[in-house]
């Protein structure tokens, strides 16, 4: 289940808008780990998904102030393996009503599915899990071992050597290059935006500031794109309570409502609509699908978090929903619009980039701390719509946030 | 001198293409009721489900609309790195992800127009021939 199901995904409905919020979150100590993983001191043992999974889960649960009899559905997303819902709950003591296998390993189906459960009455409220062992287990992305349920993208030009995500990245950024005549340091800015971001999160991977002279000096993986153009691995889990409208109230946090969701697909052409698009067509159908299920204009949108495979997905993004035009995202960077304090901050925590690869769990996470008004140091001041795009190389899941009443 | 390279992926439709590339066509499907042209190989026409797709001999010629080279050795060894990889529109309309063949990155240009040639290589099937392309002769 590397690849996420649209199927279970209820379709976009104003009636839906606002039924359940984030009550609780939990994360994985993502900085120590990773120390850890690399230094690998003597005793240090490796951890496992579902250990990563039940700290999560024990850490949001503490933070939404509710009671485990309080638990009534789980979903679980192992990206790469764990035990399955039933099993979790068991371990981790709780007596669920609805569990959900189906709902897609990364962060954009498992959501609205749970907002779906929660209107229909199947639960009130559901931890949603998500963990992966990813740099412990050895996961290697590209090459010839790659996943067979991947997109046909991904293994069926390896005749020609062309394989892994990088690549789809690097074809995109070249193209973007000659069309509108950007530089390698002007997408240097990204990584050095973003790795700025990720410095003011105590617990993002990387801490180390980053200049457009460290971007420059990197190696290339697949030229054009520099080693910083793509986003960390690393091991964690996130786990988020989401809980009925009417009951998120009176809980020690801001609860976090959830508006609106889209989704678009690649149907046909995939490369062409990748690359010389860049899926435009698609973050403009999902993105309005969304925003016209949350009731809000994409000018409302005051901080945006975007799955950042690489520094030119997340430019992508930012043009595909037309926060500025196409070939204005790399001086809209440059230009400190993606700030804290600019126009439109974008992954405040760092995202998967430099902050932690919780395959856009982790920027959910970070609208949570936003919009509870919660980020410290990197908070967007009074922020109060907040918009995610996950986006894979052939599909488009935005949702939208608004900071709730309590 | 025989090339070794990745794997192909083969199966039905698959095969179809791979024997049209051994005796020197590019063969692509086309769907018989709208004419759109499809490449990798389909199920069915993804312009408008049909599933009547039969291959067709295409031209061969297109220009690079990008490319990008390879330096991290993803396939152990199998390719030497570094290596280039160019993305081809062809004149029939589909994107063609291959190889220059006897040009390498810094001739490659925006647009340029290419023209398809077939290179002798080998995978754990067998031998076969890969189509690549070329500078297009004036």
């Amino acid at each position: 289940m590397s690849y996420m199901s649209l199927f279970d995904v209820p379709t976009p409905a104003r009636e839906l808008a606002g039924k359940a919020a984030i009550v609780g979150l939990g994360e994985t100590d993502f900085h120590r780990d990773y120390q850890a993983a690399r230094a690998k001191t003597e005793g240090y043992e490796p951890p496992t998904a579902e250990g990563l999974a039940a700290t999560a889960f024990e850490r949001a649960l503490a933070d939404s102030g509710l009671e485990k009899s309080d638990i009534d559905g789980i979903s679980v997303s192992f990206l790469y393996g764990g035990p399955d819902a039933a099993s979790m709950a068991a371990s981790l003591g709780l007596t669920p009503r609805y569990l959900n296998d189906r709902g897609g390993g990364i962060c954009a189906g498992p959501i609205p599915v749970a907002c779906g459960a929660i209107a229909e009455g199947k639960c009130d409220t559901v931890a949603l899990i998500f963990s992966v062992a990813t740099r412990s287990i050895g996961r290697k992305f590209g090459g010839q071992k790659f996943d067979s349920d991947a997109p046909s993208s991904y293994y069926y030009h390896h005749p020609w050597g062309w394989s892994s995500q990088a690549a789809h990245w690097a074809m995109i950024w070249q193209h973007y290059q000659q069309v509108y005549g950007a530089s390698e340091a002007d997408l240097g800015s990204v990584a050095v935006q973003i790795r700025h971001n990720a410095t003011l999160n105590p617990n993002a991977v990387m801490q180390k500031p980053l200049t457009i002279e460290d971007y420059l000096a990197s190696r290339y993986v697949v030229k054009p794109l520099h080693l910083f153009d793509l986003c960390l691995v690393n091991d964690g889990a996130v786990c988020l309570i989401v809980r009925r409208a009417d009951l998120a109230r009176d809980l020690p946090h801001t609860p976090v409502s959830v508006e609106g969701w889209g989704r678009a697909s690649v149907t046909r052409d995939k490369m062409r609509t990748l690359v010389v698009d860049r899926m435009r067509p698609q973050y403009q159908e999902a993105g309005r699908q969304a925003l016209d299920m949350a009731g809000v204009a994409l000018a409302d949108v005051r901080h945006f978090e975007g799955y950042d495979a690489s520094t030119i997905h997340l430019i992508d993004h930012v043009e595909g929903h037309g926060f500025v035009d196409p070939g204005a995202g790399l001086e809209f960077c440059k230009g400190g619009g993606m700030a804290i304090d600019g126009a439109l901050p974008v992954n405040t925590g760092g995202g998967i980039l430099s902050g932690t690869y919780m395959h856009g769990w982790n920027h959910v996470a970070e609208i949570v701390r936003q919009l509870r008004h919660e980020a410290g140091a990197r908070q967007v001041d009074g922020v109060d719509v907040s918009m995610f795009s996950l986006a894979q190389t052939d599909q488009v899941h935005p949702i939208i946030f608004r900071r709730g009443e309590r | 001198m025989v090339q070794k390279r990745p794997d192909r992926t083969l199966g039905p439709g698959h095969d179809t293409f791979w024997n049209g590339c051994d005796r020197g066509e590019l063969r692509l499907q086309r769907c018989t009721g709208c004419g759109t042209y499809a490449w990798p190989v389909v199920q069915k026409c993804e312009q408008c489900a049909a599933d009547d797709l039969e291959f067709q001999t295409v031209s061969g010629r297109g220009k690079v609309v990008s490319w990008c080279s390879f330096v991290q050795d993803y396939y152990r060894g199998i390719l030497p790195v570094p290596y280039d990889t160019i993305m081809v529109e062809l004149e029939e309309g589909p994107m063609f992800l291959s190889n220059p063949h006897e040009f390498g990155e810094n001739e490659i240009a925006f647009g340029m127009p290419v023209e398809v040639a077939f290179i002798a290589c080998e995978d754990s099937a067998g031998r076969f021939q890969l189509p690549v392309f070329r500078k297009a002769k004036v």
